[in-house]
């Protein structure tokens, strides 16, 4: 009647699948707390023979190009000229790395795109994304050969903008649709549809200046806010090829 | 010849048995691609529903569990929001999908897919949409979230639509390679 006994092989941590299993958790956790980078390099490999073609990015360099040529003269000389007068530093070089969107992700809640560069190719953590219109996002994550953005639609990027008219300052937040919103911290704030938004000079995230958007939509003020809606210039479901701003602010 | 013939076949048998686990791997590759012909105002289906739907099936509700987090755990390292995971959605999935039994009707068993996915999607879009409400809630902008309800609607919509398709495919796919004796291996070895 006593003798029955615990076998020693029937414990939990006697069994070899729960140690496999928990293996297995540890290495997803490993993946997890990478944010997924080898994954994002296999990725990589595995969308090489599928990359936009080069033919593309001449085309889009060549219309780039001829649109930008006569305004960067124009701005260039201003820009110096003003930078004298106020006796601001000389900007730094505008450097940026050129890179095929290898992966888009531009709908539902998770709204962010991944490049063909990573850190070998000197891609830094919060550097700015633009593409033909203006800006996309910001470097969130770097692997060896990839990089993501964060889109400005994505829920999680929060960046500062500014009305360009009225020289307001104001924050941009993603919103998981195609508008991210504005939200102006003040009730009297002059805002109207067709208003172009840039980055904010206050920033001290982004460069000042990059066009962003244009007011899509004002709402009616709550509890001393102002908020609108923001139709982006730079469009991240058709854009091929982007340029990493290696700018420092 | 003979032994060319004895290898092919070893292959073949080492891709039948691991399918399951090759497709496991293939999620998060399609979902990183998220080919645009398939999709609907900008969104996609809800892919590890796929795939997470025959596995707790066939292998039941702890399986579903231990394999959604698993899922949850890679989706959430390839997608850069650090704030909202989709861990609990996928795990509660996992768990319901596995006290579901094989319909007797072909016919009806096929769309009932269709409908438990779209179930699925539905509770893991609000789950990962009230994370969202949350975080905004301090800055009272949640209202400004509003509008992004049109995401779950969409992917509830093409999950449902997909799943009959997919979800047969793959539990067939699962049936024949024995999707549990897999599981049983990977643990053996």
């Amino acid at each position: 009647m006593f003798d029955i006994r615990r076998i020693s092989n029937s414990r939990w941590w006697h069994k070899k699948k729960t140690w496999i299993l928990f293996g297995i958790f540890l290495f997803f956790v490993f993946i997890r707390i990478s944010k997924g980078s080898l994954y994002k390099d296999f990725y990589y490999f595995v969308s090489r023979p599928f990359w936009p073609g080069k033919f593309q990015k001449e085309v889009i360099l060549n219309s780039v190009d001829q649109e930008s040529f006569i305004k960067l003269n124009l701005l260039n000389r201003d820009n110096i000229r003003l930078r004298e007068i106020l006796n601001l530093q000389e900007s730094s070089n505008n450097d940026s790395i050129s890179a095929a969107v290898i992966s888009r992700k531009t709908g539902s809640w998770w709204r962010q795109i991944i490049l063909n560069k990573g850190s070998k190719d000197g891609v830094e953590i919060g550097s700015a994304v633009i593409g033909p219109g203006g800006l996309l996002g910001r470097i969130s994550n770097t692997s060896l050969f990839t990089s993501s953005v964060t889109l400005l639609t994505s829920p999680e990027s929060k960046v500062g903008v500014w009305v360009d008219r009225t020289q307001i300052n104001g924050l941009m937040v993603g919103l998981a649709d195609n508008y991210p919103g504005l939200i102006l911290y003040s009730k009297d704030a002059d805002i109207k549809v067709g208003d172009f938004v840039s980055s904010s000079p206050a920033s001290t995230l982004l460069p000042p200046n990059i066009p962003i958007g244009i007011v899509k939509s004002v709402s009616e003020e709550l509890e001393a806010k102002k908020t609108a809606k923001i139709s982006l210039l730079a469009k991240p479901h058709v854009i091929d090829w982007v340029q990493i701003l290696k700018e420092k602010i | 010849m003979g032994a060319n013939f004895e290898r092919k076949n070893l292959m073949n048998k080492f891709y039948k048995k691991n399918f399951p686990i090759i497709l496991f791997i293939f999620i998060p590759v399609i979902f990183l691609w998220h080919p645009n012909w398939l999709g609907f105002l900008g969104v996609q289906p809800y892919w590890p529903l796929f795939w997470l739907l025959p596995w707790a099936m066939i292998n039941g509700s702890i399986n579903g569990i231990i394999f959604g987090l698993f899922l949850g755990l890679i989706l959430d390292s390839l997608t850069l929001n650090s704030n909202f995971t989709q861990i609990p959605g996928l795990i509660l999935c996992g768990f319901l999908f596995g006290r579901i039994k094989f319909h007797s009707d072909i016919f009806v068993g096929h769309f009932r897919y269709g409908l438990i996915c779209s179930f699925g999607s539905c509770l893991c879009g609000f789950l990962y949409f009230l994370q969202i409400l949350f975080k905004n809630s301090a800055d009272s902008n949640f209202f400004l979230f509003i509008p992004s309800l049109q995401n779950i609607l969409a992917e509830v919509f093409l999950t449902g639509f997909f799943a009959p398709f997919f979800c047969s495919q793959i539990l067939r796919v699962f049936k024949l390679s024995g999707a549990k004796s897999t599981l049983k291996n990977v643990l053996k070895k």
